[in-house]
């Protein structure tokens, strides 16, 4: 391997390519293999491609695959056109409450999408509680192709707000500042300069949220049923929700999803490395912040409309239906009960140890994928290592992959007789499932973050004697820290909360949060289900702020 | 797992100490593995009475009959599971011709009815369809499937999806052979709505947004009720379908002996007690249940043979019938 770069690459990179062929590629491969092979799970190789005609011959594939992309550019368009100002507003400018809106917008990634989507139902629906309330319903609205998009934009929206404003911020607002001097205007110099030097952390954010849309399941099984609205993946897990189950197809049809994405990939390649996004250089940062003047009441509406919908709604529809004694008696104060969250809280049907198994899963997922990512990431943008593309498409490759594929991917890679020893049937198969699903959260995100970090600054630390190592934990760390350590806190929220790749490869006997919550929604126990998911969802987010406040303390005692 | 070369301590300390909590509860030593469709609580309740008359340790996977199904077949190179319990007799039935089961018969099994047993199978409780009704919902009390075609439900009514329920499925093809597709299409014309699987058909109802579900699992509605959700559970007289639920013994089991007892215990008095207290039918028909039995029922007439061999063309012929 050819040294070059500024430090010892090659070390770096071939731990990276270790560690993401065991999280990405072996499953990956026995997905594609299931697909060739329809029997692989018996250990034979018979019939092979027989399912791929089947599946590919498939008429409604074409109209599933349109409808994805419906869905998926849809929720992508309208993403930005809500996330994209506020993520601007708050990196540019002096926002009133601007920690509360952060956490107001980051408590959307925290609700699982699947209990947004049954809230918003329960509040929209006849005789829901936005009727026993204010006496009308929005459900012709809800369940049609624009509710779907409206309802997975509210879950998907914090996404781009965090990658926008974090690049944004890096920014900062110098570049603009050279612009004003040489008389552009305020919205010319925002135009010109600020926002497309943002692009990398945009372009990012919004492949992350096409990726998202493309691969959700709650929202439009739930919503496109009546509509007849099916996506590819309604059509996959169709495949393997009940008896006769057809997995080659599954496999297949994950494919078509992962084209899709890696589709959405090459376009945002192709947009960044069209020119240089250094923004981070030697020169100072002027970190202070404008007021925001005339703006103020537009902005705050903005936010505080969008907290509302993104956040309020939902949190409030669920933590109704937890207090509610049952569901037919309605919002009257008769129906009101603890009884639900006192049942959590003394374990009943062991709810304690599924949380913390999740927990203990979402921080371990978080760690893994964030140091992974950082290596993936350095070495993908930063050095010369020899199959770096390789690499970058693999962190890539699991962003479309449906969960329950995923999870038979793995079940197919470590269940083989004569493997002298494998994760399968520990919880360790769990954490290798959310590694490979999550993987790519901390990857885009770092590396939109190390795009936007000129080479001299790296080059100078080693000029002045610093080893590649202390190079890259004093100078390039600390810069990309605030995207990873975001990127890391979305997967602690997701990790916590992954139902599907969960139910199919949960060691016997092991219960997650989302598992504990299905199986009382099965059971009928819906407020039992809506109070775990109202407590996990408290947890999942003030767990990581917590984090967030000690290191920040930690840091000012240090300096 | 590989070692890097350069991970940090701190870090690698920290994932050591996560692996750790996790792997703590796997040092226990599983006797007998069990997959499990259908109420969790269940097979929970039959797992502890079994280790308390035992001592014998079991350890339960549970999900839909297609996760457990999925998850079967991507383990069947080398397989874990010594006793499956399916929500769909026709789970039985591959399995046998797979020749993947272990002929079986337990002495506690002579009172269950001959139709809900085999040589490899028999059921440990039943379920049957129904329709559930909301009282408040401003509607006549139905009693027969026709009626959620009238005017009256306009709007109202909900199908669990066939496609995703077994049990919907066997009841479409039932009803398609008595009515032809002439009873779904006056459905779709009244506005009837097919609505994913049984719990999500149910909840509607239990808000008021539908009056009636067309073919729910009743178990779940009738514990619905039980827990004071005003829903009144009906098997139409014309009769409906019933699905009981599978126990197999797989032949690969290196615990046979402890499946077997487990396979008695289910069906003992206690275990079927336990079947009865989800408000499912017992297998056994000496068997007290605070619900309708298979005896109170009448069964449609279903040749499942050849209704599964036309299983694909049915689901298409329905769904394009309410897809439009």
């Amino acid at each position: 391997m050819r040294r070059s770069g500024f430090g010892a690459t090659a070390p770096i990179g071939w731990f990276a390519t270790a560690g993401l062929i065991l999280v990405v590629a072996v499953p990956f491969s026995f997905v594609v293999l299931q697909g060739i092979f329809p029997n692989l799970g018996a250990g034979s190789f018979a019939k092979p491609f027989s399912a791929l005609v089947a599946t590919l011959g498939d008429r409604a594939l074409l109209a599933m695959t349109g409808h994805t992309l419906v869905l998926g550019f849809g929720v992508v368009l309208f993403s930005a056109c809500l996330a994209v100002p506020l993520g601007v507003a708050r990196a540019l400018y002096k926002i009133p409450l601007a920690p509360l809106w952060d956490v107001m917008l980051l408590v959307p990634f925290m609700v699982p999408p699947y209990i947004a989507t049954l809230g918003w139902i329960m509040a929209l629906e006849p005789r829901g509680y936005l009727e026993q309330i204010v006496g009308f319903n929005l459900a012709p609205l809800l369940f049609s192709l624009p509710g779907m998009i409206v309802v997975m934009t509210m879950n998907t929206l914090p996404v781009v707000y965090f990658a926008v404003s974090r690049t944004v911020e890096a920014v900062g607002s110098r570049y603009a500042d050279v612009g004003r001097v040489f008389g552009a205007t305020p919205a010319r110099a925002f135009w010109r300069v600020t926002f497309p030097l943002s692009l990398p952390g945009l372009a990012a954010g919004l492949m992350l949220v096409f990726a998202a849309a493309i691969e959700e399941y709650g929202a439009p099984a739930a919503l496109g049923g009546r509509t007849h609205f099916q996506v590819l993946v309604t059509g996959i897990d169709l495949r393997v929700s009940d008896w006769p189950i057809d997995l080659p197809g599954a496999a297949i049809l994950s494919l078509t999803l992962v084209t899709l994405a890696l589709l959405s990939f090459l376009g945002q390649r192709w947009i960044l490395q069209r020119r240089s996004y250094e923004t981070t250089g030697g020169k100072p940062q002027n970190k202070d912040k404008r007021p925001l003047g005339a703006l103020t009441v537009p902005v705050l509406l903005g936010f505080g409309t969008i907290a509302m919908l993104a956040t309020v709604l939902p949190l409030a529809a669920i933590a109704t239906t937890a207090l509610c004694r049952t569901i037919s008696g309605g919002l009257h104060v008769s129906n009101l009960t603890w009884a639900n969250f006192l049942a959590v809280f003394q374990d009943s049907a062991g709810a304690l140890d599924a949380l913390l198994t999740s927990l203990a899963l979402g921080v371990g997922t978080a760690l893994v994928t964030g140091l992974l990512g950082l290596i993936a990431a350095y070495t993908t943008v930063k050095t010369k290592f020899r199959g770096r593309m390789a690499l970058d498409i693999m962190t890539i490759l699991p962003n479309a992959l449906p969960g329950v594929v995923v999870a038979v991917g793995l079940i197919l890679a470590w269940n083989w007789p004569g493997l002298p020893i494998t994760p399968y049937n520990t919880p360790f198969i769990l954490l290798l499932a959310y590694c490979c699903i999550l993987l790519p959260q901390p990857v885009r995100y770092t590396t939109a973050a190390f795009q936007q970090i000129g080479d001299n600054l790296e080059a100078a630390a080693r000029v002045c004697g610093a080893s590649p190592v202390t190079a890259f934990r004093r100078i390039m760390l600390p810069l990309v820290l605030p995207s990873l350590a975001t990127s890391m806190l979305l997967v602690f929220a997701v990790a916590s909360r992954e139902l599907v790749a969960s139910i199919v490869v949960a060691p016997v006997g092991t219960e997650t949060i989302a598992t504990f919550i299905w199986r009382q929604f099965e059971q009928g126990s819906i407020g039992l289900g809506m109070a775990m998911a109202f407590i996990a969802i408290v947890i999942t987010t003030l767990l990581p702020l917590c984090l967030v406040g000690l290191l920040r303390k930690v840091t000012v005692v240090e300096h | 797992m590989p070692s890097s070369p350069r991970s940090r301590p701190s870090k690698s300390l920290a994932v050591g100490l996560v692996a750790a909590t996790l792997l703590a509860p796997v040092a226990a030593h599983a006797d007998i593995t069990v997959y499990s469709a259908g109420p969790g609580n269940l097979i929970n309740t039959l797992a502890k009475g079994f280790t308390k008359k035992t001592g014998t340790k079991v350890e339960v996977f549970q999900g839909t009959t297609g996760k457990v199904m999925a998850r079967i077949d991507a383990e069947a190179s080398n397989p874990k599971v010594d006793v499956v319990i399916s929500a769909s007799w026709d789970t039985a039935n591959d399995f046998a011709k797979r020749g993947w089961l272990v002929s079986y018969t337990s002495p506690n099994a002579a009172k269950v009815p001959a139709s809900l047993k085999s040589d490899t199978a028999v059921a440990q409780g039943i379920s049957a369809l129904a329709i559930v009704w909301n009282p408040d919902s401003k509607t006549p009390k139905p009693s027969e499937w026709t009626d959620l075609a009238k005017p009256a439900y306009k709007d109202l009514v909900n199908i669990p999806d066939p496609a995703q329920s077994g049990a919907s499925f066997e009841l479409v093809s039932a009803l398609q052979a008595q009515y032809g597709w002439d009873l779904f299409k006056s459905l779709k014309a009244n506005g009837a709505a097919v609505a994913g699987a049984n719990a999500e058909a149910l909840n509607p109802v239990l808000q008021g947004a539908k009056a009636a579900v067309f073919g729910a699992v009743d178990y779940i509605a009738l514990g619905e009720k039980a827990k004071g959700e005003k829903v009144e559970v009906i098997f139409p007289a014309s009769g409906t379908n019933i699905a009981p639920r599978p126990i197999m013994i797989m032949k690969w089991s290196k615990h046979l002996d402890d499946a077997r007892k487990f396979e008695d215990y289910m069906l003992s008095d206690e275990g079927q007690k336990a079947v009865a207290d989800v408000y499912l039918m017992p297998a056994r028909t000496d068997i007290k249940a605070n619900r309708p039995l298979i005896t109170d029922l009448k069964v449609l007439k279903l040749d499942t043979k050849s209704a599964y061999a036309k299983r694909k063309e049915t689901l298409k012929q329905f769904s394009d019938l309410f897809g439009k």
